[in-house]
């Protein structure tokens, strides 16, 4: 039988939990990880030459990298063949890696905070002043307002699952991820309808393929961009639905400038088309998917006129679509798309999209688009380090989850709403912070509103490789080791498990998470949570049971696991065992059990659209100071329609006022024909305000600045593109 | 052919998505300072007009032509295409920095590096291609847009990508053809703006090429003549002297 979901992911949905008691002597710092353990392993000779295997953290992919080193030094990262993100290729991020290891910004010792907050004025301390720092002021606010008033808050890397065994050994409910900015509506649709919270995609036999507003070539996934583009030369159709005529749309067959909000209209007209003219995959319908008689009745109302209405798009070519997909059978996939934080509705679009999956009869099923990521892998039995229950967490979670929002998941969250939560100072008053590996002030909306939070905090401390925004109001700066610096707990891809290790020496007295981690955690008086001399004998517990030796797995940079073929036979992991178009969960929620419509809000006529998005040569707002980055980057600038433009005198190149209900930014315009008349688009991840940024401070505008705060009711994401504003010459 | 082997590009116009990995890649392989580059990606631009619109991305670096304009200027004999493998190189050490070849390249795509004070260009990644690789701006594409070999092999995957290929085009105009051995799939790259410019002959080259060779012709011509004519005075004169 193969089970599908819910399981360990790529994403390091890691479970928390586990117990088992043992102790550790607390207070020993531990040694650097050297490479001197690469010339031991025999990667390097001994002029300090050689290649090591280890993994890209230029985004959450998690390429294989094969590092060229010299004299000590990092040269060269090429993509590792032997790992399935990676297949020998690198994007331009992943290129460039070696530069944000060496950028000069790097902090390198850790910092103590001297002037006003924010004001960006740090000493620097020795390891020992700047944890016990940390330590103190994290064990007072314990101490006199309970473990609920310090917020943990981490994005997506590695040594996460260490991050929340520090967050549940000290008690806090409190865990801001960066998800419900990101792919909450995403995850929690398929979670709700499939079980599984990211449906891998297999694009070996697909013939069509439907992106909603999924920038695959450029919100680049290095093996899923370049499999995109295998099928688009091997004939396959893509149709993109997208506002703005990003590089996907230039290499689709169909480009369809959809009007913002309606992707859910659109896909329900073509579930409409599909079930009233009976082209869906009926004998996989019948077998795995509930209501499905109900669904043409479900659906009677969505039909291509009424979706015409609502998108803009033609209903002949909804119409046509819809029997374009049909026919397509199994190789048809309609993706389930990552950043899924555009409106309030956006979580009807993902029911919708999972739905469309469904009636193909390409779920999960032999050769078709959509399969479960890897599910024998959830199996595989790594080690931890033995530890004791963790404490038992009564207090209420402070972004509402799940008394307020009782369908979204606990480890995805609602990270708006504990800056929300912090201002009001309702269900209670936050006191401190500890963000590790991730930058709120730039990617929350509102970031005035961000650092007037922060503001009303006693304590924050930060964990970051370069002084990021919110390192910058920070009263402490961990510095944390490169991802080509130190090692990371292991990493699970298609039955492989690979490792991230030293390709270099730590610069400075830059550190592990790990170890960071385990030294806070022994100030805290939680060393017992954290049983692993270093990071080495951390990765020799998990790979214990497997009974592989760390020495083998260094020098392949990873480690086959056998699994056990499932007999075919497929269950669903939603309370049903079947996909669920008819959801009792949402019935029983209060909101509609089948994908529906929601009317999203509009502009008015003097506004736009604000549209946010990607672009190939960054991630998030974490690369900018990436000199070689910031080289082949296009200059942020404001997309606007030539009409829309003209009717306000704004030509091309000229500085602009935008202006939305929380704020306003002067930005360099761009006038072009790829972007609709009622939109705007501003690149992403810029406007940095943290003068420890030589090469990204000044450049460009943050969309934080201006994005207002919505919240969608049951999947907790925010709502990006339903801010509406206006421009005008500046 | 001179050479044995004559290596060279294949540019699938329609694969590449600009994402520009190509560009870090060689930045980083080759060591290439900021702000220069080896290697570009040009954006066509949107063309038509709202929601008809199409936008091409075309890479380019050194051809590694048949015939370079750029051997031909090159006063040190830095230049040189390799026997074996067909590549325009650049001999680093024996550079003056001149920068005739920078002016003569009809693709502009040599600098001059003036920290080094020498001329650098795409190579080809030469070292790696010795040691079995392909260039780094090729192992990286995503878009499997980059192909590089041997046009004399038959079996390479430049070489089957040509003989499957319904429209290759070289970038050359009637006026300026070096052969160059980039060959594009699938793109309208002769709209691209990167059609080849007639080689441009600064002051110096013009000099040198249409006083300074002639003169150097016209002196070794005349120093052959003077030394003929001393040898045929010194036979007749030996002659003399043997009679004597």
């Amino acid at each position: 039988m193969t089970r599908i979901g819910p399981h360990v992911s790529r994403r390091d949905f890691l479970k928390l939990g586990g117990a088992s008691v043992g102790a550790l002597a607390a207070g020993a710092i531990l040694a650097p990880p050297a490479a001197a353990a690469a010339r031991k392993a025999g990667f390097i000779d001994v002029a300090g030459d050689g290649t090591i295997p280890t993994m890209c953290e230029m985004c959450v992919w998690r390429c294989g990298v094969l590092a060229r080193v010299r004299d000590g030094r990092v040269v060269k990262l090429d993509g590792n063949p032997a790992h399935p993100h990676s297949r020998g290729m690198l994007c331009a991020r992943g290129q460039a890696g070696l530069m944000s290891t060496y950028d000069p910004d790097r902090v390198l010792h850790p910092l103590i905070r001297v002037g006003p907050r924010g004001g960006g004025q740090f000493r620097q301390a020795t390891w020992e002043e700047a944890l016990d720092l940390t330590a103190q002021k994290m064990a007072e606010i314990r101490d006199n307002y309970g473990p609920e008033a310090m917020i943990f808050s981490s994005t997506h890397n590695l040594s996460q699952v260490q991050f929340e065994n520090l967050l549940s050994a000290y008690g806090s409910p409190n865990y801001g991820t960066q998800r419900s900015l990101c792919f909450n509506a995403m995850v929690t649709a398929f979670l709700l309808t499939y079980g599984v919270e990211e449906p891998a995609r297999n694009y070996d036999r697909v013939k069509f393929v439907l992106l909603t507003g999924r920038n695959l070539l450029e919100a680049i996934s290095t093996s899923e961009t370049a499999e995109l583009m295998e099928a688009v030369a091997r004939g396959a159709k893509l149709v993109v639905l997208d506002p703005r005529f990003t590089k996907t749309a230039s290499k689709a067959t169909e480009w369809i400038p959809i009007r913002p909000g309606t992707d859910a209209a659109f896909l329900l007209s073509m579930i409409h088309v599909i079930v009233t003219e009976g082209l869906a995959d009926c004998e996989f319908v019948k077998k795995y998917v509930t209501g499905c008689e109900d669904i043409p009745a479900a659906m009677a109302e969505y039909t291509p006129e009424w979706g015409e209405a609502k998108t803009g798009v033609p209903a002949a070519t909804i119409d046509r679509l819809a029997r374009e997909y049909a026919a397509a059978g199994k190789d048809a996939m309609a993706h389930p798309g990552w950043r899924t934080s555009n409106f309030i509705n956006s979580f009807q679009a993902e029911r919708a999209i999972a739905t469309l999956n469904a009636l193909s009869g390409n779920v999960l099923t032999p050769g078709g688009c959509l399969v479960a990521e890897s599910p024998e892998a959830a199996g595989i039995p790594l080690g931890k380090p033995p530890q004791p229950a963790y404490p038992r967490v009564t207090s209420m979670r402070l972004d509402g989850v799940p008394w307020k929002y009782p369908l979204v998941p606990l480890k995805l969250g609602i990270f708006q709403n504990i800056r929300e939560a912090i201002l009001s100072g309702q269900p209670y008053q936050a006191h401190g912070w500890f963000v590790s590996r991730q930058n709120p002030v730039l990617s929350i909306p509102d970031r005035a509103r961000t650092v007037e939070a922060m503001g009303k905090l006693d304590f924050i401390a930060v964990v970051d490789v370069i002084l990021n925004d919110t390192a910058w109001y920070a009263d402490v700066v961990l510095p944390e080791a490169s991802y080509l610096e130190r090692y990371d707990p292991l990493n699970i891809v298609d039955h492989k498990l690979f490792l991230r290790q030293p390709v270099i020496e730590a610069q400075g007295e830059a550190r592990s998470a790990l170890w960071i981690y385990k030294q806070l955690g022994e100030r805290l008086g939680l060393g017992e949570f954290f049983q692993y001399e270093d990071e080495e004998d951390y990765l020799r517990q998990q790979l214990a049971p497997l009974g592989a030796e760390l020495q083998d797995v260094k020098y392949k940079g990873y480690l086959e696991v056998p699994v056990e073929e499932g007999d075919g036979e497929i269950v669903f992991g939603t309370p049903s065992g079947k996909i669920e178009v008819y959801s009792e969960t949402l019935a029983g929620a209060g909101f509609s059990p089948w994908p529906t419509w929601e009317e999203p809000p509009a502009p008015a006529p003097d506004e736009f659209y604000l549209l946010t998005g990607k672009v190939g040569q960054h991630t998030q707002t974490a690369t900018q100071n990436n000199a070689f980055l910031h080289q082949v980057e296009d200059e942020p600038k404001l997309w606007i329609h030539p009409a829309a433009a003209s009717a306000r005198g704004i030509e091309d190149g000229a500085s602009v006022r935008v202006t939305s209900p929380i704020g306003s930014v002067v930005v360099t315009s761009l006038v072009t024909e790829g972007i609709r008349q009622d939109c705007l688009f501003l690149a992403p991840g810029y406007g940095h305000a943290s003068k420890g940024l030589r090469v990204a401070y000044g450049v460009g505008v943050s969309d934080s600045d201006l994005h207002v705060t919505y919240t969608d009711p049951i999947s907790g994401g925010q709502a990006l593109s339903q801010t509406f504003v206006t421009v005008e010459r500046a | 052919m001179a050479q044995k082997n004559r290596y060279g590009f294949v540019i699938d116009v329609a694969r590449c998505i600009d994402c520009r990995a190509c560009l870090v890649a060689c930045r980083v392989e080759n060591e290439v300072s900021l702000p220069h580059t080896r290697i570009w990606v040009k954006d066509q631009g949107l063309r038509g007009t709202f929601p008809d619109l199409a936008r091409e991305f075309v890479p380019y670096n050194c051809m590694h032509c048949e015939h370079p304009p750029c051997i031909e200027v090159c006063t040190s004999g830095a230049t040189f295409k390799d026997p074996d493998n067909g590549l325009v190189l650049v001999d680093q050490e024996a550079c003056i920095g001149c920068g005739l070849c920078v002016e003569a390249c009809p693709y502009d795509a040599r600098y001059l590096d003036p920290t080094r004070g020498v001329v650098d260009k795409c190579t080809g990644c030469v070292h790696r291609v010795e040691r079995g690789e392909e260039p780094a701006c090729v192992a990286t594409c995503l878009g499997g847009a980059r192909m590089f070999g041997d046009f004399n092999d038959p079996t390479s995957e430049v070489s089957q990508a040509l003989a499957r290929a319904t429209q290759v085009r070289q970038l050359v105009t009637d006026e300026v053809d070096p052969d160059p051995n980039i060959y594009y799939l699938n793109g309208d790259v002769m709209q691209t703006g990167l059609l080849p410019r007639p080689p441009r002959y600064t002051t110096a080259e013009t000099l040198w090429r249409g006083v300074a060779i002639p003169a150097v012709i016209a002196g070794i011509t005349l120093s052959f003549l003077g030394q003929a004519v001393a040898f045929t005075k010194q036979l007749i004169e030996g002659e003399q002297e043997f009679e004597e």
